[in-house]
């Protein structure tokens, strides 16, 4: 019993990363079509605005010794500005073009990105402490969980919700729906297409600097490629879950969460090691069956 | 007064050209219908006018001011409402979703309510699953569904591309009945294309004939449906 | 393979055009560059070969492949199973059978088996993948690199893990790398005139149409993924020998990323482009790392600070994307009648297609 909450938890925090990256990449993919690889670059910019530019091994906490009503809010921030920045200088020149190209502009941005991080601050990893805390367990039902799990689990299901209100209840929320099924309709019906655009980049960038918390609070250290994980298998989780469903890229990432949890504690020993390769040849498996992911919208039937 | 004028526009796609010098203007309340074969250029007319496609030359005017290279939004928020070929519901939100997606550019706002009402009153089945998704209706209800759209932008000028598509004679009539009406109580603009001229007799107003990428006929509708040089124009007999 | 002669006469010049060019710069770089050049552009070679097999598949059929450095990463290790001396394999590779464990086979035989071997794998994985279209076959062969990136780093017995398996002989240089290259650009030419390359292509241009006159979609891309898995082994075996060391994180996202911007900044549907975007990519690596050690200019050392080589180069690729969306050579081929980028200057008629999306 013990065991199988402490899997629970397990799959439910690790399928919480997956899901918000998927969001993230969910939105934007959306409104524009544009599979945006630099949003693991995105989450570790977030991470790194943390700490003071230096090259040196010792890590100067700078924004990061702010007090979390503070620190929160601002790093929000950094993360939507980032994002709507790249929309602005790189990704709206973009809006025509085919995907392929789209697609590795955004990976040149991500390059960009890193290697402008690599260069103000080495590619050392540093640690960084916020909240130590949230490393104490809990116990629950007789099982010892890390503090940081049940937040990372509440912090998600209030995002989820936060945004799920936002998209069902409000006007922009509506008109991006709209968008993401539409794009052309909903702009002949006065949709502004900069406007949810912009803002489904402000969302997206707002998620990745969610993730960048969690992942520094979780870890401890700010390293350059700890987003990069996250970002593939949250890309994987919005074609799972079918590309432009919103709810299809929340439940693929969790989907994949579990799988990776399970496949963790059920392969024998010695094949725990390829628990990564397992995951990879699931996904492969599930887009045989449903190539149009497993919650595809009606509407995003393939043209022929 | 004129609400829309088209001013020798052409349209192209690469080497193909979908509209040559087409010109006309709709005063505020008129019916035009447009009519013509199949690929004589009558969707890539709302299309230009709506802002999805780019115009190659001319002008288009919306209420004096010129929209020619305008956003398609921007030329919805000036009052031209267009239901595309095909329908284009949004299949995954609800009726009512679909509905309001059109009014969030209304400054009206205290009037979308009560506009939303008499919608459900026009159309009694919609009201009836107005939490259902969208894509789940039928085509005839999906019609319906998009005209309401539509009306819910509070539009001055209603363009809607081949209203009958897909749908069965039956239903056609009430599409045709209820744009009458709606023409009659809400002294709508209305633009229609179609490529069978037989209902323009419902509809009454002015029609044009394209073909070829050019309006090659132009009158009153109820006459020029009688009228045999339709006929010969629409089918191109009689010239080389 | 039938060989139509008029087809041939009107296309051959590409190929020599670009196996031309590519001497030329071989012998340049013999002749008048540095050690470290040579590198370069052995380098640069190498990545032709991987740039040019990846648009053996990707150009003919259309559907982007994150999954074809795994073709390399088979390749390397393969190489690096048959060509390392039993003494050092039997302490650092224990887990390979005894066969193995005992051979040592020189680069020209040990580079075409690398290549078979890839070549083989591609086409049992892409019986089942190429099934798929679209970006499921995107995602598709993104999993075929997570599977193989996994098994390699951590299968430490037979492939050493996370480390790197050092010993391989050092045997390569600017010739055989131009060499590589030829015969790469002659399999992607003769596959891309073949019954089979113009079939994949009228796939990719008109689906229907090309399902409509009985063309096998499926066979046609599993052709393509195979004859591309063939090069791009062959690249990978090339770099093992050129490196003498192999490790996974080598053939893992950086080079899949970086050997798709060039496809793609070339050109990803022409073979020029793929030559052309390896070839200007290098350069301006190459250039960017000269400045990064510093030129003098009148008695200063001026130099700019480490990484700007890397900020520089996504960020030209970002503005030559920009400005051509299809590519340095706008997806067109090298021919006598003048260069892509001359015709490219031909005005353009203003059409109808705004913003689709």
């Amino acid at each position: 019993m013990r065991e199988i909450l402490q899997i629970v938890f397990d799959a439910l925090s690790l399928g919480s990363l997956y899901a918000l990256g998927a969001l993230g990449i969910a939105l934007i993919f959306g409104v524009m079509r544009l599979v945006n690889f630099a949003h693991g670059d995105f989450i570790a910019f977030c991470v790194f605005a943390m700490l003071w530019p230096s090259v040196d091994a010792a890590a100067i906490v700078f924004a990061g010794q702010l007090p979390f009503y503070l620190l929160i809010p601002l790093l929000l921030l950094i993360g939507a500005v980032l994002s709507i920045l790249s929309e602005i200088v790189v990704f709206r020149r973009f809006r025509n073009t085919n995907p392929a190209t789209m697609m590795i502009a955004s990976f040149a941005l991500g390059f960009v990105i890193r290697h402008l991080l690599l260069m103000l601050y080495s590619s050392r990893p540093k640690s960084i402490t916020l909240w130590p805390s949230l490393g104490l367990p809990v116990e629950l039902l007789g099982a010892h969980i890390p503090m940081l799990q049940v937040v990372t689990i509440i912090i998600t299901l209030v995002v989820l919700t936060v945004l799920v209100l936002f998209l069902k209840r409000t006007r922009y929320g509506l008109e991006m729906r709209a968008a993401a099924e539409n794009f052309t309709m909903a702009r002949m019906l006065g949709v502004r297409a900069n406007g949810v655009i912009l803002l489904a980049f402000a969302i997206s960038g707002m998620l990745a600097a969610s993730i960048g918390l969690i992942l520094a609070t979780n870890s401890g250290t700010a390293d350059i490629s700890m987003g990069a994980n996250v970002m593939l298998i949250a890309f994987i989780a919005t074609v799972i879950g079918g590309l432009g469903s919103i709810p299809g890229a929340v439940a693929a990432g969790f989907l994949i969460g579990a799988a990776s949890v399970v496949f963790q504690a059920t392969l024998p020993h010695d094949a725990r090691v390829f628990r990564d390769a397992f995951v990879y040849g699931a996904v492969i498996v599930v887009l045989l069956v449903r190539p149009q992911g497993l919650f595809a919208p009606k509407s995003a039937k393939q043209r022929v | 007064m004129t609400l829309l004028s088209v001013d020798d526009i052409t349209v192209s796609y690469g080497r193909l050209t979908a509209l040559r010098g087409v010109t006309l203007t709709i005063d505020e309340g008129e019916v035009l219908f447009v009519t013509g074969p199949n690929g004589a250029g009558k969707s890539t007319l709302l299309n230009a006018i709506a802002g999805v496609v780019l115009v190659g030359s001319g002008s288009i005017m919306i209420d004096g001011a010129k929209v020619t290279g305008n956003s398609p939004e921007d030329i919805a928020r000036r009052g031209f409402s267009l239901v595309p070929e095909g329908r284009n519901v949004f299949g995954g939100l609800t009726i009512e979703e679909n509905l309001k997606v059109g009014t969030g550019m209304r400054i009206d706002r205290k009037k979308i309510a009560d506009d939303l009402e008499s919608i459900y009153e026009e159309f009694p089945m919609l009201a009836e699953r107005r939490h259902t998704p969208a894509g789940m209706l039928s085509g005839g209800q999906q019609q319906m569904l998009v005209i309401g759209r539509a009306l819910m932008a509070a539009p001055r000028i209603m363009a809607i591309d081949e209203p009958s598509l897909g749908l069965a004679p039956k239903i056609i009539d009430q599409v045709y009945e209820i744009l009458v009406r709606l023409r009659t109580q809400r002294k709508l603009t209305l633009l229609i294309v179609e490529q069978s001229s037989t209902r323009a007799m419902m509809t009454g107003g002015r029609m044009v004939l394209i073909r070829g990428g050019r309006i090659v006929l132009e009158g009153a509708a109820t006459e020029m449906v009688k009228d045999d040089r339709l006929k010969h124009a629409y089918f191109g007999f009689g010239d080389h | 393979m039938s060989t139509r002669p008029s087809v041939i006469r009107q296309t051959i010049v590409t190929p020599i055009i670009l196996i031309v060019a590519l001497l030329i710069m071989a012998a340049l770089a013999y002749q008048f560059g540095s050690r470290a050049f040579n590198r370069t552009a052995v380098e640069m070679f190498i990545n032709i070969m991987v740039v040019v097999g990846l648009y053996v598949f990707v150009g003919n059929s259309g559907l982007l492949s994150f999954g074809h450095i795994s073709f390399m990463c088979l390749g390397a290790y393969m190489t690096a199973w048959l060509a390392i001396p039993p003494v050092m394999k039997s302490i650092t590779l224990k887990g390979l059978p005894a066969w193995l464990l005992h051979t040592q086979l020189p680069m020209w035989v040990a580079t075409p088996i690398s290549g078979v071997f890839a070549a083989l794998f591609a086409l049992i994985i892409g019986r089942v993948i190429m099934r798929l279209s679209g970006i499921a076959a995107s995602i598709a062969t993104f999993g075929l690199l997570g599977v193989v990136n996994n098994v390699y780093s951590n299968w430490d017995s037979v492939t050493g893990g996370q480390g790197s398996i050092v010993g391989i002989p050092p045997t390569m240089n600017v010739w055989i790398g131009w060499l590589g290259a030829a015969i790469s650009i002659a399999i992607a030419y003769l596959y891309s005139i073949s019954r089979s390359g113009l079939a994949l292509r009228a796939t990719r241009d008109e689906a229907v149409a090309a399902s409509a006159s009985g063309i096998d979609i499926v066979r046609e891309r599993l052709i393509a993924f195979v004859v591309s898995a063939f090069i791009i082994g062959l690249a990978g075996a090339l770099y093992a020998h050129f490196l003498s060391i192999v490790n996974p994180g080598a053939f893992y996202l950086r080079t899949t990323f970086v050997t798709l911007s060039m496809l793609v900044v070339g050109g990803m549907s022409s073979l020029s482009g793929a030559v052309s975007g390896v070839v200007v990519m290098s350069l301006l690596i190459e250039l960017f790392r000269n400045l990064e050690k510093g030129v003098s200019l009148g008695g200063h050392t001026v130099a700019l600070p480490n990484g700007v080589q890397e900020i520089a180069i996504g960020i030209i690729t970002i503005i030559i994307l920009m400005y051509l969306p299809t590519g340095l050579t706008r997806n067109q081929e090298f021919s006598w009648r003048g260069w892509p980028l001359q015709r490219r200057l031909a005005r353009t008629v203003q059409t109808a297609l705004k913003e689709l999306n």
